[in-house]
């Protein structure tokens, strides 16, 4: 169930990623609804964070594209706020929280300029709303792996865009905190900014988002959570009908047929 | 003990290009690159041969751009090996940095009747005849030590550059993803700060040699480390452990007669040993202590 929308804020469009010879994400086309809090599920290995880091440019396209308000990624760069995940850094960097929420100020400023004052008390603003203020000073090494968390989301808040990708932003991440974040999260979608987040937990998932991406290498559903959170659609996400495509992939794999090529 | 005019220049010499090495292998540590520094100054060797060959002559402007290019396609070299045919960093710096170095060993043994440089002095240098390599103009005027106004022109450089893209070495060496997601170009970022680890690596050659440059961009930040974990004073440290390091190397040297590169680098080498000792069994305790004695005043 792939439901389609008018003006959507994120458009793909028959998208397919391979990490050399594997395949990842195969003919994903889906569009968004502006002001949104949607949910990526998929099991491990499903492609969804390779979902929005094609969409980020990160990784390359075998073929399709994506377009963020109807434009290309580097028109609306500024308008654009990525999360990755926690893992994708060394935390033992030199620099304290503030430091970290300070970059999500870079992109205003530009090359050679310096960030000031008024960097600083958005910084601060940002880290107050992820309730963070307390550890601005504190060395990034020494902060649990929520807070961490919290510290990259300070950051995005910092970016100030209309558009913010997540990816696994409640990893590690305790469960007063994660209903903190998703109350943070619904502030943002109601001011009209769209929030999209890869998440792990079926069971939250239905009372968190209100629309929802299932992937699993190829796309199941993206629709409003009311309609898509069916028996039916999460057993083809998760369950063994999907298992056939990872064996395909390794069938193709092992023949030594490459479709890429072409 | 003495401390003379000779003395003084050596020292000044030594701790500008320990600033310099420190200030850019500091951000090669914070990336885990910190032997791309080591390749890139074995690398070059072919560029200076080339370069030695065009200009006919060991020193100036020629042989730093050889050097340079060289050192990025290297680089260029490098990137390539790990992220496209996806082989792991170190065997890419190892394999590039030798393949390099060994064109320029031919090229230096082929050439070797006709031109006047040898391995050592690219590998091993030596600063004690800083004092004597005198700068004279065509009109006959001495101008003074030219390898102290090469360290001076590459420190000015190193801190422009350093305190210029400050905000784009520095978010670019945490989190290269977030910062290419914001367009920053994290390629440009890496090919410039190799660029001018290329740039001060031919620039230090002479004076101190390949080896102890390398000991110079790794050594000194990596002491720095254990002791802060702010990097304007990771960068502070580095440079004060630079002039440190170039000064009680003078002395050691004068002491033990012998080689004051080697003399520098052995200084630097019991600096960084010292350091992990107070960390593991001092830095922990102080910490824990201030940090009670914070806790009571608030």
């Amino acid at each position: 169930m792939i439901q389609h929308i008018e003006n959507p804020v994120v458009e793909v469009h028959d998208l397919m990623v391979s990490y050399g010879q594997n395949p990842v994400l195969w003919n994903v086309d889906l569009s968004l609804p502006a002001g949104s809090l949607v949910g990526i599920l998929g099991p491990n290995g499903a492609g969804k964070s390779t979902l929005i880091k094609a969409i980020m440019g990160l990784v390359e396209a075998n073929s399709g594209y994506s377009k963020l308000f109807d434009q290309e990624l580097n028109q609306v760069r500024n308008k654009v706020s990525y999360v990755p995940q926690r893992e994708s850094v060394d935390w033992d960097f030199p620099a304290s929280a503030l430091d970290i929420v300070m970059m999500g100020t870079y992109h205003h400023l530009g090359l050679l300029k310096r960030p000031g004052k008024k960097e600083k008390e958005l910084a601060m603003d940002c880290l107050d709303k992820v309730n963070m203020k307390n550890f601005a000073g504190r060395q990034i090494s020494e902060l649990s792996g929520g807070q961490q968390q919290r510290v990259f989301i300070a950051r995005a808040l910092a970016q100030q865009a209309e558009l913010y990708f997540m990816d696994e932003p409640f990893a590690g991440v305790d469960m007063s905190t994660e209903k903190a974040l998703i109350e943070l999260f619904r502030e943002m979608t109601a001011e009209g900014k769209t929030v999209i987040v890869v998440h792990h937990d079926i069971y939250s998932a239905g009372k968190y988002f209100d629309w929802l991406i299932m992937l699993n290498m190829h796309l199941v559903a993206s629709g409003p959570t009311a309609e898509v959170l069916t028996e039916e659609l999460l057993t083809k996400t998760y369950g063994g009908k999907l298992s056939t495509l990872a064996d395909l992939g390794e069938i193709i794999k092992k023949s030594g047929f490459n479709p890429l090529k072409d | 003990m003495s401390f003379d005019q000779n003395a003084f220049i050596i020292i000044l010499t030594g701790s500008m290009i320990a600033i310099s090495c420190g200030l850019l292998g500091a951000f090669l540590m914070l990336r885990k690159m910190a032997m791309t520094g080591d390749a890139i100054s074995h690398a070059v060797l072919p560029g200076i041969v080339i370069a030695f060959l065009i200009s006919g002559s060991r020193h100036g402007l020629t042989m730093v751009i050889g050097a340079g290019l060289v050192g990025l396609i290297a680089t260029a070299c490098i990137e390539y090996l790990t992220q496209k045919v996806k082989l792991q960093s170190d065997a890419s710096i190892g394999i590039t940095f030798t393949s390099l170095f060994a064109i320029g060993i031919i090229l230096i043994t082929f050439l070797a009747n006709q031109i006047d440089l040898d391995q050592d002095c690219v590998l091993y240098g030596e600063i004690a005849y800083v004092p004597i390599d005198l700068w004279i103009t065509k009109a006959g005027t001495i101008m003074g030590p030219r390898t102290t106004y090469l360290a001076v022109i590459n420190l000015v450089l190193a801190i422009a550059f350093v305190s210029l893209f400050y905000k784009e070495l520095k978010l670019s060496t945490f989190d290269p993803e977030f910062a290419a997601t914001i367009g920053l170009s994290t390629a440009g970022v890496n090919y410039g700060l190799m660029g001018m680890v290329s740039y001060t690596t031919v620039s230090s050659f002479e004076a101190v040699g390949a080896i102890l440059v390398v000991a110079l961009l790794v050594v000194p930040p990596a002491t720095a480390f254990l002791w802060t974990k702010n990097l304007k004073k990771l960068l502070t440290v580095t440079a004060i452990l630079g002039v440190l390091i170039s000064f009680l190397g003078y002395y050691l040297a004068y002491l033990l007669n012998s080689s004051i590169a080697g003399a520098m680098a052995s200084v630097a080498g019991v600096f960084f040993f010292v350091s992990v000792t107070l960390n593991r069994h001092q830095i922990p305790r102080i910490k824990s202590k201030m940090r009670r004695l914070r806790e009571e005043m608030a």
